[in-house]
């Protein structure tokens, strides 16, 4: 079921995918590889088991690294598909899964025993050390409206790092109905548990975001209490604290339209906490913009 | 909020509350109820905040679809028995339905996810009506209807509750979200005596009541909502550490304070209406509330939490919180154990 559900999910993503035709592979193939963006430069996984790719396991990860080996499949050895075996194989893995997160609930939160994590003052959260870390990042650009921004993630030399690059362009789709465009964001994937339940970090501890990028090589630290609520690129008149135990994902968003080529490269992307840094919230409500709260 | 209507709120939660208590017409019950949940909104949403406002509309809709339930078994009894007295009910369907409604109401499994997330969204006053004052209404409400509740379910229900209690508080850093959880494990203890001994329950309602408002008061001297900021008050008020770890002992079960003598009472009559597993397994679920209980106090009681230097030194302004009664609901929480045998008034 999860399978038949993950599928659907991802043939609706798939607009300008190239799609093979029903004859030469078989059904769960190639449509469910290649899940994301088209201006993602990782090769289509090819036709094969029907294997997720979100959480490459154990016994997945040898079929992953095989497939990217192959672009192309010649009709003559089409490795065989065994429906069945591949749902019981993923539901296998997640009853695993299950089973691993009722032990580390046992343990303490996030599988760790309560002093170390209340002990804990930084925490590496998403790094940049091989092709699997870029899988937790999802890549999207204005193309997704009809724009032409392009953007690309890929592993840096040495993997050592994670390189976003790619072209921002604000002209606007000519499709009559939006008048401006050019954006780039790179947005982590939302945490899933077994059985792809949504889970979310808990932040509670830690009051700065840790990013070591290069732009100009500097570590940034971004306080959490300067974030501010915005919705489709505009920032909401009403203001509240950002809640830092239910998150679920971050990202990066490039929509300062200046038009060019960009690149920013990542070492690493942490939670801190800043002992000197005691604010809570950098904003406040005004009653100009929000009278509800005021009356 | 304006101190005339924040007054007027909390007399119409007062009055909704009393009118469940003391109504004898099944209508006049579901009245009180529903006065009591609609006062009770504004006070979840004091802060106002997208949290506060999530908090307050689930409980908004757990509340009222429990009212509706209850409404439902209402007029089935109805239905069977032609009048609206609530001296016992007259058919098993209106008694489950009701019991199912109380228990949504109350916050027990499997009705209990909303009690977590609501409890986290409130400030820290709202939060202690929410499990104290709230909770008399349907208890009162259960304990009238008592002799007629379907034994398997609420004994079922307990259970669970005790479990979930147990285990969702094993890894929360979240203060509210452990009294939330020990506040569910604490309502499946009460609603497990209930049928046998329904005086047994009140009086473990009114232990829990006490330990209850004792730990809201403790937290609410320095503000503390995380574990990590209880960590720090050796730094600030040294005395208030010994107490939390007290009166969470005690909260826990543990002989000689308080909080073991209405679960050794639980258990006792349990046993002596030949119901042996039950309590058995009751009891080792407790000890799970008690394992994070200790987890808990180790970092933040037993152990001097490692602070920066400009924790250590603060100046030492005068509390401008008065907690008047906080000595007196302390001693109440840890040392009643000994009066134990003055029970026997209750008979």
């Amino acid at each position: 079921m999860a399978l038949v559900h993950k599928l659907l999910n991802s043939t609706c993503i798939l607009r300008k995918c190239p799609r093979p035709s029903v004859t030469s592979c078989p059904f769960l193939g190639t449509r469910f590889a290649a899940y994301c963006s088209s201006s993602l430069q990782k090769p289509v996984a090819a036709s094969g088991k029907a294997s997720s790719q979100r959480k490459p396991e154990g016994n997945l990860q040898g079929h992953h690294q095989k497939e990217d080996a192959l672009d192309i499949t010649s009709p003559e050895d089409k490795p065989e598909v065994n429906f069945d075996k591949a749902i019981k194989e993923e539901i296998n893995d997640h009853f695993r899964y299950l089973k691993g997160e009722i032990v580390n609930y046992w343990l303490g939160p996030e599988g760790r025993p309560l002093h170390e994590v209340l002990l804990e003052q930084a925490k590496v959260v998403w790094q940049f050390r091989g092709k699997e870390d870029l899988d937790k990042w999802t890549v999207t650009s204005d193309k997704t409206i009809g724009g032409r921004s392009e953007v690309f993630l890929k592993m840096g030399k040495n993997n050592q790092s994670a390189l976003l690059y790619g072209t921002l362009s604000s002209e606007a789709p000519q499709d009559g109905e939006s008048g401006r465009s050019g954006y780039c964001a790179m947005i982590s994937k939302i945490p899933r548990g077994p059985f792809e339940r949504k889970k979310s970090y808990d932040w509670s501890q830690f009051n700065t975001l840790y990013l070591r990028v290069r732009g100009d090589g500097r570590p940034w630290m971004i306080p959490f209490s300067k974030f501010f609520f915005s919705n489709q690129g505009r920032i909401r008149d009403a203001q509240y604290q950002l809640l830092l135990d239910k998150i679920s994902s971050i990202g990066f968003t490039l929509a300062d339209k200046v038009d060019g080529p960009f690149f920013l490269e990542i070492d690493f992307i942490g939670v801190f906490t800043d002992p000197t840094h005691t604010e809570e919230f950098a904003y406040e409500n005004s009653p100009e913009l929000n009278p509800r709260l005021f009356k | 909020m304006n101190p005339l209507i924040l007054g007027i709120i909390l007399l119409t939660i007062m009055a909704g509350t009393l009118i469940v208590m003391i109504s004898s017409h099944w209508l006049f019950i579901w009245i009180g109820f529903e006065m009591n949940m609609l006062a009770t909104i504004p006070i979840l949403m004091k802060n106002f905040s997208p949290r506060s406002i999530e908090a307050s509309t689930k409980y908004f809709l757990i509340q009222a679809t429990a009212s509706m339930l209850l409404m439902l078994g209402v007029i089935i009894n109805l239905l069977y028995s032609g009048q609206w007295t609530t001296t016992k009910m007259f058919n098993q369907t209106s008694s489950i339905i009701i019991t199912t409604a109380l228990t949504m109401k109350l916050g027990l499994a499997p009705f209990h996810f909303w009690v977590p997330e609501v409890t986290q969204g409130i400030p820290l006053m709202s939060g202690l009506i929410l499990l104290t004052w709230q909770k008399l209404a349907p208890l009162s409400v259960l304990y009238q209807i008592a002799p007629s509740i379907n034994l398997n379910m609420l004994l079922t229900m307990s259970l669970l509750s005790i479990m979930v209690g147990g285990w969702g508080g094993l890894n929360q850093t979240q203060l509210r979200k452990i009294m939330a959880y020990s506040s569910i494990g604490h309502m499946g203890w009460m609603t497990a005596i209930m049928v046998y001994n329904p005086t047994m329950a009140m009086l473990y309602l009114l232990m829990y009541l006490t330990m209850t408002l004792t730990m809201f008061m403790l937290f609410m001297i320095n503000s503390t909502t995380t574990l990590l900021s209880l960590s720090h008050t050796w730094n600030k008020t040294p005395i208030i550490t010994m107490l939390v770890l007290t009166v969470m002992m005690s909260m826990g079960g543990l002989p000689p304070l308080s909080g073991f003598m209405p679960k050794w009472m639980i258990i006792q009559e349990l046993t002596k209406n030949d119901n042996i597993i039950l309590p058995t397994l009751m009891a080792m679920m407790a000890l799970l509330n008690l394992y994070f209980y200790m987890r808990l106090a180790y970092s933040t009681a037993l152990t001097m939490f490692p602070s920066s230097n400009n924790m250590k030194m603060k100046w030492q302004f005068e509390d401008t919180k008065r907690m008047t009664s906080l000595p007196i609901m302390i001693v109440l929480s840890t040392m009643i154990l000994p009066l134990t045998p003055m029970l026997s008034v209750l008979y």
